[in-house]
């Protein structure tokens, strides 16, 4: 099977605005997700009963029920309720609601590999509660976090292909406009996988330089 | 039960097909779970005991399954890999295959990290008492390789279960594609939808409640593997 590379060619600046569309996406939704999956994962841990049974379910929720269902959920369901979102807008909301959850259990881990008595030092130490998180407890935890989270961005970035059911004009709805026109399955395909991979490896470089970072600093 | 809901509820279309949808579901995340366990243990073996160009090949690999989504590699299996290797695959067959490549890659990460997590004194020792290569495999490493591998493999079981809902994407018959075809029908996506939910959370929930349970056997079996 010989490879066309006109048609790669012909491909490749409609995948490059996919891709934009993939990055814009990942780069609203993820760090959004993160925030949200911060608050989850002290509510979580709360004194409380009730912030704790609803954070708790909700990390169940998302690890039980498969991305694709949730977009679904989203974007037909939506629309019966009187609610018109985007695509665009609907891709963001799944993307954080989905990031928050697996985050959420990511950093509780990572916060509980710091040994308590540090926090109970700091605090005899008169630091307040907001001190303890903020120079004790959060900076400790830093290289239990950023390798898994490195491996959540990247799979929240790979996830967004799913956004191709709902018509976002994103890497992989890109790819199958050309291959409905062209045929050419194995060039416009190969040539999306691509892009995916180098777009990987970059972030998994990027995750690599702040462990690299992170152990620096710690040693210092 | 589930008769009695398609009959008298408006949801029939969807529990019409629910356990035929989740049949697939199970069978295709099983049959990939078990074709992909066999070779993620060729990819781990080419790994570690193939020299240079064995690592290389399979570090390539890995990268390129775990760096691009799944979709793009089931798009792929199914549209590409026919013309490539001259046979025709139903939407099943490509999706199994798909899926099986996938996981392969993850399941060899698993089982290196387990092994790597072996003792190197437990390699010293077996030296010492005098086994040979394959004595030491079969009798130090590959039991406790596997037995660490436990939990982290039934949880790439759990993700197989979820991951499977994209076959609906090439047209399998499975879970998501029954739902889809019930909000075509019913036009009650949100109802369809919250349902489908729920059969997934089940399902799972079983999967992780069984893999629990062969955790704490293992453990009874084995107490001293940790």
């Amino acid at each position: 099977m010989p490879i066309d590379l006109a048609v790669v060619n012909h491909a490749i600046p409609a995948l490059l605005q996919g891709l934009k569309v993939t990055a814009t996406v990942s780069a609203i939704g993820i760090p959004l997700g993160i925030l949200i999956g911060t608050l989850f994962a002290y509510m979580a841990d709360a004194e409380h009963w009730l912030p704790r049974l609803f954070a708790r379910s909700y990390v169940e929720l998302v690890r039980n029920v498969p991305f694709l269902i949730v977009v679904y959920l989203l974007f037909f369901g939506l629309p019966q309720l009187g609610v018109q979102a985007s695509s665009f807008a609907i891709a963001i909301g799944a993307t954080a609601f989905y990031t928050a959850g697996y985050f959420s259990e990511i950093l509780r881990a990572a916060l509980k590999s710091v040994p308590a008595g540090q926090a109970r030092a700091a605090r005899s130490l008169g630091f307040s509660v907001w001190q303890v998180q903020r120079y004790v407890v959060v900076p400790q935890s830093f290289g239990y976090l950023i390798p898994p989270t490195t491996s959540l961005i990247i799979m929240m970035f790979k996830d967004t292909a799913i956004f191709s059911v709902t018509s976002l004009p994103e890497l992989t709805y890109q790819s199958n406009l050309m291959t409905a026109d062209t045929f050419a399955y194995l060039e416009v395909l190969g040539t999306a996988a691509l892009l995916y991979w180098l777009s990987s490896i970059v972030l998994d470089a990027l995750g690599q330089v702040l462990e690299a970072r992170e152990r620096h600093w710690r040693h210092r | 039960m589930i008769s009695w809901l398609s009959a008298h509820t408006a949801l029939g279309p969807f529990f019409d097909g629910l356990l035929q949808g989740a049949a697939t579901t199970f069978i295709a995340s099983s049959l990939a779970f078990i074709a992909g366990l066999g070779l993620g243990v060729l990819l781990l073996l080419l790994r570690v005991a193939a020299g240079p160009i064995g690592r290389y090949a399979v570090m390539v690999y890995v990268s390129a399954i775990r760096g691009t989504p799944l979709l793009i590699q089931l798009l792929i299996a199914y549209f590409v890999v026919p013309g490539l290797i001259g046979i025709s695959l139903t939407p099943l067959q490509a999706g199994i295959l798909a899926l099986s490549f996938n996981t392969a890659a993850y399941i060899s990460e698993i089982l290196r990290g387990a092994l790597t997590s072996i003792p190197g004194g437990q390699v010293a020792a077996a030296q010492a008492l005098g086994m040979r290569a394959h004595q030491k495999w079969r009798y130090v490493l590959l039991p406790q390789m596997f037995h660490r591998s436990i939990p982290p493999l039934t949880n790439e079981y759990t993700v197989l279960l979820k991951a499977s809902s994209l076959l609906s994407i090439i047209a399998v018959s499975e879970l998501a594609t029954v739902a889809r075809n019930a909000t075509l029908q019913s036009d009650l996506p949100l109802q369809v939808f919250s349902a489908t939910a729920v059969v997934y959370f089940l399902i799972l929930l079983c999967a992780s409640s069984i893999s629990r349970l062969i955790e704490r056997r293992l453990a009874k079996v084995m107490p001293n593997a940790h």
